[in-house]
């Protein structure tokens, strides 16, 4: 039986896109919560600053810190990422292993 | 060659430059021979190294508020650099690990900027302060955690394995 690209092609995106979406809403939610956190906190300070609770240059390190927490947040999103690209390829060719392998007569995938 | 030459010809070849590109990678990963694997394994080691760092961190923030008199102490950061440069010489040597590494840093570089407002600030310490540093450094070892929690999940639905040709 020969293999049909569009046939294959089909299939794979539709055993990777459920996937992807899920990740991406889960990476959504974690970046809302973080980012809220951190805006919530950089309003804080300035208000800190402001009631002379804290001076400038104390104002200054706490935002650093709350930048470098941003940059971990795009951090765990890029991780977060690539797991999700991972996952839709395993599964994408996981969907056509059965007809790909049927169709060379070997198991190409295992 | 003038721009709209430039441009046609820049048209022309790109559709073929990504099918190429796209082919590359299809059979690439038909022949790869392991499954697809872009980012490491979960680490035990790092995940609960990093929760009891910010277990010992909250024990001297919540000292720092209920006492702002409290007054700097070294120990504390000596105590949070050896346990992170030991994590970070951990996620050094683990494959495909950059990610947690530069999570890893980016949280030492908090703690070396809280120390340097712990160290600069008169006391009493401005107990807002503590809440919005305390907040950032969370904020970091909820992202390192996320990122080791999704790597455990990983292994649930395991992924195809690839083989080469067969003889």
């Amino acid at each position: 039986m020969a293999l049909d690209a569009g046939m294959l092609a089909d299939q794979m995106l539709g055993a990777a896109l459920p996937i992807l979406k899920k990740h991406a809403q889960d990476a959504e939610s974690f970046a809302k919560a973080e980012f809220t956190k951190i805006a919530q906190t950089i309003v804080s300070i300035g208000e800190q600053v402001a009631g002379g609770q804290i001076n400038q240059q104390q104002a200054v390190l706490l935002l650093n810190m709350q930048t470098t927490a941003s940059r971990n947040v795009l951090l765990c999103l890029k991780g977060l990422a690539l797991l999700a690209a991972e996952e839709a390829i395993n599964a994408a060719l996981g969907v056509v292993k059965t007809a790909v392998n049927a169709a060379l007569k070997f198991p190409l995938i295992a | 060659m003038d721009t709209s030459t430039k441009l046609r010809l820049h048209l022309r070849i790109r559709p073929s430059i990504t099918a190429g590109v796209s082919a590359f990678v299809l059979v690439a990963l038909l022949f790869a021979g392991c499954a697809v694997r872009f980012i490491g394994d979960y680490d035990d080691t790092i995940d609960k190294g990093v929760t009891d760092i910010q277990q010992k961190a909250e024990v001297y923030f919540s000292k720092l508020q209920s006492s702002p008199n409290t007054p700097y102490d070294q120990d504390f950061y000596d105590d949070m650099n050896a346990r992170l440069a030991v994590l970070k010489s951990r996620a050094a040597l683990l494959p495909k690990y950059p990610i947690i590494l530069e999570q890893l840093s980016n949280l030492k570089s908090q703690f070396d900027t809280f120390q340097k407002l712990d160290k600069a600030s008169p006391r009493p310490f401005p107990s807002v302060a503590v809440t919005d540093a305390e907040s950032a450094i969370a904020v970091s070892v909820e992202s390192i955690l996320k990122l080791e929690l999704a790597l455990k999940d990983r292994g649930k639905a395991p992924p195809p394995s690839l083989t080469k040709g067969s003889k």
